[in-house]
């Protein structure tokens, strides 16, 4: 059986990649998806402790919240997408970089 | 299901779409907004209800699995003293700004998706304020976060509003992600996410970095809505940005909702005795009070003024809680309180001011005291209690957290605090100065006094400030019970445990 550091050290590099995607990145597509990374980092942490709580079963607490973590990605994913759409119809860019006319 | 106060916001949620709809085909468009208000109405008059309960039920009642062996795992509601605190606020501050949505709102399109998008929002902070694990926590958060992102992209049409709210999207959704993570260590650690079981199990665990990890990942991620200091920059946007009552909104109940989750979750689950968060707190705090105030004295628009000024007001929140005394505690609770009611009024009045100058450029409303002078009235009574008048309620909330800073022997914090507290009425009596006494540089033409409606609003809210101001005591006691179940660990932990 894989030892549980192994999911572990997956997880803090997604969450890792995601961070970085989420400075580095300018297009606004993108930083939805390394949102999405995110979320999937925090999912694997709870899928591979609830799998190794207890030897020959599954913890339930952590499959009912990933599937309702799955789905509160999407919801966040469906209204980026509408911003960008809209962004997109006033600034002709997908360049984040693009949104700075709000000037303090 | 939820408690009735929850239940009748879920059932008016589900309700006003439906009965809108309705509405469209036979040709009357106002139910949505009547609706909402109803719904607000009904749940406010279903809390003394739940209060009485709660009382009788010897401050707490919990809603959980009969079962005792499932209860680790079963989804939690936990109810007490801070949560009825709370919901109390979040419920009347919603109840205002969807009364005063109906004339600010009423040449905008989408009203039904406006209407139903506040009830959830501060259903979801409801939720939040009612929750007894993580799991209930994270899902009302999101609830929250979710539905005010769409609110402040509401005006879609224009560039402002998408950019702020696109900004403001990404900026809360990395910070409950953050959370999330969080979440995942500590059900690593311990196998449960009710906060009772994880209290005990934390402080009879041995320090170790993973806890500190998902420690800063909390004070991190809450603080992103919390808006302390490195992460308030989606704020000012956010709130000059979206329509005035959003702004009111956001300012008076959804950034305290993060201070609600800090509160709950450092106070419950990390001991201050074996993790030292008090002074990085106290730091961060003082630190969100100095950027909110000098970029506070630098705005030309009026919304962004006040937003900064509700970054400082968040920066007392925080340090309040870093004393951690019961009376530090008491005073911040208080001055949630306090500066919900007056930044919903001076948003209000904004708002106001918007919808008859159509400008929120502070060169271009100079002398508006002389058209509108009932409105403005009414906003220097608001900006005078931010300022820390002594008789209204600002003052109050503010002398008992330099009280309880000054008893813990914080002398150096509690100065620079009192400084910031200065510094906010330099650039209060600026407004008051450039609103009433300058003359007008502009020909306002055709300005009147805003509209019934929204003028009644505005009233209650400055009446409160007074009332609040000249007698708190009721209210004084109302938050030192919230701050006397929100340090009662133990009989949270019994109540679930037991």
């Amino acid at each position: 059986m894989i030892p549980l550091t192994y999911y572990l050290a997956c997880s803090v590099a997604l969450f890792i990649i995601g961070l970085y995607c989420l400075i580095a990145k300018r297009n606004m597509v993108r930083l939805l998806i390394s949102l999405e990374i995110m979320i999937s980092a925090a999912n694997i942490n709870f899928i591979a402790f609830s799998a190794y709580a207890a030897p020959g079963s599954t913890h339930p607490l952590a499959h009912a919240l990933v599937i309702l973590s799955i789905a509160i990605g999407g919801c966040i994913l469906a209204i980026g997408l509408a911003i960008t759409l809209h962004a997109y119809k006033h600034y002709k860019t997908l360049d984040v970089r693009k949104l700075k006319r709000i000037r303090w | 299901m939820f408690t009735f106060a929850l239940d009748a916001l879920l059932f008016f949620i589900i309700i006003t779409p439906l009965v809108s709809l309705l509405g469209r085909k036979i040709g009357f468009r106002r139910f949505p907004p009547i609706f909402a208000t109803v719904g607000f109405m009904v749940s406010l008059a279903f809390l003394p209800l739940l209060y009485n309960q709660v009382l009788n039920n010897g401050d707490i009642i919990v809603i959980t699995s009969e079962l005792l062996f499932m209860r680790p795992i079963a989804v939690c509601l936990e109810i007490d003293m801070l949560s009825i605190f709370m919901t109390a606020i979040f419920l009347f501050i919603g109840l205002m700004t969807c009364i005063y949505s109906i004339r600010f709102m009423e040449h905008d399109t989408g009203l039904v998706e406006y209407y139903t998008l506040l009830l959830i929002a501060v259903s979801g902070m409801v939720g939040v304020s009612f929750a007894g694990d993580f799991f209930t926590l994270f899902i009302f958060w999101e609830i929250m976060c979710i539905s005010s992102y769409a609110l402040v992209a509401f005006r879609k049409g224009k560039w402002e509003p998408v950019e702020a709210g696109f900004k403001y999207l990404i900026m809360g959704s990395a910070g409950s992600i953050t959370v999330l993570y969080a979440m995942s260590l500590l059900y690593g650690m311990t196998g449960t996410l009710n906060f009772a079981y994880l209290s005990t199990t934390l402080s009879l665990m041995p320090n170790n970095a993973w806890l500190y990890l998902a420690l800063t990942l909390i004070i991190v991620g809450f603080g992103v809505v919390a808006s302390i200091a490195p992460f308030h920059t989606w704020l000012p946007d956010a709130h000059a940005a979206a329509p005035t009552p959003i702004s009111a909104l956001l300012s008076g109940i959804v950034i305290k909702a993060g201070a609600y989750a800090l509160i709950r979750c450092l106070l419950l689950l990390f001991i201050p005795e074996n993790f030292a968060w008090q002074s990085v707190l106290a730091i961060f705090a003082i630190f969100t009070m100095f950027v909110g105030n000098f970029m506070a004295l630098l705005q030309k628009d009026i919304k962004r003024l006040l937003a900064f000024s509700s970054v400082v007001n968040m920066g007392y929140i925080i340090f309040a809680l870093s004393i951690r005394t019961e009376q530090g505690l008491t005073g911040g609770l208080f001055h949630i309180m306090n500066h919900a009611v007056i930044k919903a009024l001076l948003f209000l009045c904004v708002g106001s001011f918007i919808y008859r100058a159509e400008t929120r450029n502070l060169q271009k409303l100079i002398g508006i005291g002389r058209k509108m002078p009932v409105t403005t009235a009414l906003f220097a009574i608001g900006a005078l209690a931010a300022a820390g008048f002594p008789g209204l309620n600002g003052f109050m909330s503010e002398i008992t957290i330099i009280i309880a800073g000054i008893d813990v022997g914080w002398y150096i914090p509690t100065a620079l605090m009192l400084l910031n507290i200065l510094f906010s009425i330099a650039y209060y009596l600026l407004l008051i100065h450039n609103l009433i006494v300058k003359k007008p540089t502009i020909n306002y033409e055709g300005i009147k006094e805003s509209p019934k409606s929204m003028l009644a609003v505005m009233v209650v809210l400055a009446t409160l400030c007074v009332v609040i101001g000249v007698y708190p005591a009721p209210f004084i006691s109302f938050a030192n019970a919230a701050a006397k179940a929100a340090l009662n660990i133990q009989a949270y932990i019994e109540a679930v445990i037991a």
